[in-house]
């Protein structure tokens, strides 16, 4: 082959390679308006996943419409929601620019505060702009309102968890197995004041009741920004509790752990929420005090597991890009969001809000925490604690430096340990 | 025993995170509205120097001291020198620079809960059956010992007797050759070394974050309303009876009320005597 050829032939190879991405790149892009609350692990953890998701998806020549490949850009905003004393009005603002000022297709991610969520609803029914939801807001009562109005709030969905799922169909269960396990029956709860903390705790306190424990006080309340919980962990001590569930997602939570620890509470502390808890730099900021404290990720691909062989892919891919593992709630339903929205509007063939809603519904993949359907009322994913049957929770515990899952059993990676100055009941 | 026992750790949290504010107000006059911020940078200063630079503790602690003391003084040598004497001008401006610091600070990367310093001592101790750690008897000691400081180099050394002057009569002291901008320059620097300080000690307990400036400013201001702004055993004794009010609130009312005891503190001395417990100002106005 002479050199000549040889060019021509790289030249036409070059081609070959970029026209159908630059086609896509040169197509009008869809916009994806995220709503998030970035200075918080909730905000920034699902920043980085939906960023991640978006380059894969461009990477691979885009989102085909109809006949044309178009590209994902994501816009992403500050709702400062997660911020003590920062009003819901600030979040629904942005929100407002996300639609009307950056002109975003959808929305995915927030608001992250449940209240903001709540309160956001009525603005992206009213502007029919297709919503999921993938971090920050636990509340039972968003499906509930979209359940209960289910044409003026068909656009909206959330594709991570929810309260009541969490402790009905993870965290009791889970409980139920540390008590069979290590015959503990003694409870205290420690909640956040915001909405999701609040309704979970008293959920919990009541389930737990009835289930024979003894929960040993109502669950105590903490304002977002406490700063000390030695009289709360005292009271637990001299009460004898033996498992503290901590529900909070203020990043304060690390200190209730740090004083858990120093004052050698004989309790299992067990994070329905714990921020603080989920992340990988945790443990170097605790200087290992957090060893044995589980935490509920919500979503499997929060943390290494082999929930499905996606998860790992993801786990690598998030990794490679970050130089860390995924680090909490909200990081794997972020980007799952992406591409169910992708995988929605390619079937809908259209960016048509009704039509990608129809899609959306029909929704049925295998994603990082299994498999991904909604509910067909509520548009609210279906749990399963088996990842071939619906969406996977998570809950690890910390155990030497390492995040070990250990709920749900089909996914579990290793056993709860308790600490050494904590003994089994008899 | 919890309640004696977790008031006084928590009076005494409260009077370090308070002392630096008083400070500056009993001698200047100038309300730092910045004071929380500083306290937030010399957290961060101190955790970068120790994680980033690698550079010993002590090294690390002493240069960022040292460094938001500077930051105070150059705060009121370049900003508030231009608009002393202007009580609501000095706020804003302080606040819009503690307002600057910190949200610079969180545009910078810190966010989340993982920048901690450690523990000076680790480990815990049973008291009349209460368990206590190490660090928080040493807040209780190390704020005991910094008011002791201050008191010393305030009431003894030319410095402080200096700023004393200031304080007591401006005019007078300008008579005697004292230089009212250095001296303002002098207290600003003190005061924000005593936020620093306060940072260093308070700050292994928890997490390095920008909240805790917002927290650490309300605090401060509700201390030193309480007591009587500009006077050092009003703020004393203000931070006792907030830091026990706070404890007996979550301990018979529920912790989320607690939050609420300083700002109803402040209403309260607002109406019931506006000079606060120790005060003089208000009253002197009053009788004008």
């Amino acid at each position: 082959m002479t050199r000549k050829v040889r060019l021509f032939v790289a030249a036409l190879s070059l081609l070959a390679l970029i026209l159908p991405a630059g086609g896509a790149l040169a197509a009008k892009p869809i916009v994806i308006g995220a709503p998030l609350s970035t200075a918080f692990l909730y905000g920034w953890d699902a920043e980085r996943a939906m960023k991640l998701a978006v380059e894969e998806i461009n990477a691979a020549g885009g989102v085909k419409v109809g006949n044309e490949k178009r590209p994902l850009e994501l816009d992403v905003i500050d709702t400062r929601d997660l911020e003590p004393g920062v009003p819901v009005s600030e979040a629904l603002l942005a929100v407002e620019k996300l639609i009307l000022e950056k002109d975003a297709d959808f929305i995915v991610g927030g608001p992250v505060r449940s209240e903001a969520a709540l309160a956001a609803m009525a603005l992206l029914a009213k502007h029919k702009k297709i919503s999921i939801l993938t971090t920050g807001a636990l509340t039972p009562k968003y499906h509930a309102v979209v359940g209960k109005h289910p044409e003026k709030f068909k656009y909206l969905f959330r594709i991570s968890g929810e309260a009541k799922w969490m402790v009905l169909g993870e965290l009791v269960p889970c409980l139920l197995d540390i008590g069979k396990q290590f015959k503990l029956d003694k409870l205290y709860i420690m909640v956040q004041d915001v909405a999701h903390a609040r309704t979970g705790g008293k959920i919990l306190k009541k389930v737990m009741s009835k289930k024979g424990w003894k929960v040993l006080a109502d669950p105590v309340v903490y304002p977002t920004g406490a700063t000390d919980f030695s009289m709360g962990l005292l009271d637990a001590k001299k009460k004898g509790a033996q498992v503290i569930i901590i529900w909070m997602d203020m990043p304060e939570s690390a200190i209730l752990l740090k004083q858990w620890y120093d004052m050698k509470v004989p309790a299992l502390p067990f994070g329905t929420i714990i921020a603080a808890a989920e992340q990988p730099g945790f443990w170097k900021a605790t200087d290992g005090k957090g060893q044995f404290c589980l935490a509920n990720v919500v979503n499997a691909g929060n943390a290494p597991s082999s929930a499905t062989p996606w998860t790992m892919k993801f786990v690598k891919a998030y990794e490679k890009k970050y130089g860390m593992e995924p680090e909490g709630y909200g990081t794997s339903s972020s980007y799952m969001a992406i591409y169910v929205l992708k995988d929605a509007i390619e079937r809908a063939g259209s960016l048509d809000p009704d039509k990608v809603v129809a899609a959306m519904k029909k929704t049925d993949l295998m994603g990082v925490y299994g498999r991904i359907r909604f509910d067909p009322k509520t548009n609210q994913i279906i749990p399963s604690l088996d990842p071939k049957e619906g969406a996977v929770g998570t809950v690890f515990q910390w155990q030497k430096g390492k995040r070990v899952v250990v709920f749900p059993p089909k996914i579990a990676t290793g056993k709860i340990l308790l600490p050494p100055w904590m003994k089994a009941g008899k | 025993m919890d309640i004696i026992i977790y008031g006084i750790i928590n009076s005494a949290t409260l009077a370090l995170m308070a002392l630096g504010f008083t400070l500056v107000y009993g001698v200047s006059r100038l309300p730092n509205f910045a004071h929380g911020a500083l306290y937030v940078l010399a957290g961060y200063i101190c955790w970068i120097l120790l994680h980033k630079v690698g550079l010993p503790y002590v090294l690390a602690a002493a240069l960022s001291l040292a460094f938001v003391a500077a930051v105070g003084g150059a705060m009121y040598s370049f900003i508030l020198v231009r608009i002393r004497g202007m009580s609501i001008s000095e706020i804003i401006a302080s606040y819009a620079i503690g307002l600057a610091i910190l949200e610079g600070l969180r545009w910078g990367g810190l966010k989340g809960g993982t920048f901690t310093l450690d523990y000076f001592v680790e480990g815990s101790v049973d008291i009349a059956g209460v368990s206590v750690d190490y660090q928080r008897i040493l807040v209780v000691i190390l704020g005991t010992l910094l008011v002791g400081l201050l008191y010393f180099f305030v009431n003894r050394t030319r410095l402080g007797l200096a700023l004393k002057g200031m304080a007591q009569d401006e005019r007078a002291a300008l008579t005697l050759g004292i230089d009212s901008d250095r001296m303002a320059v002098a207290s600003m620097a003190l005061g924000s070394l005593s936020a620093a300080v306060a940072a260093l000690i308070l700050l292994p307990l928890g997490s390095i974050v920008v909240e805790a400036g917002y927290h650490v400013l309300i605090m401060a201001v509700a201390v030193c309303i309480v007591g009587g702004l500009g006077s050092w055993t009003g703020a004393i004794l203000a931070a006792f009876v907030i830091g026990f009010a706070q404890i007996l609130t979550t301990a018979y009312l529920g912790a989320h009320f607690s939050v609420v005891v300083a700002l109803m503190a402040i209403i309260l001395t607002l109406i019931l005597r506006p000079s606060g417990l120790f005060g003089k100002q208000k009253e002197l106005e009053e009788r004008v």
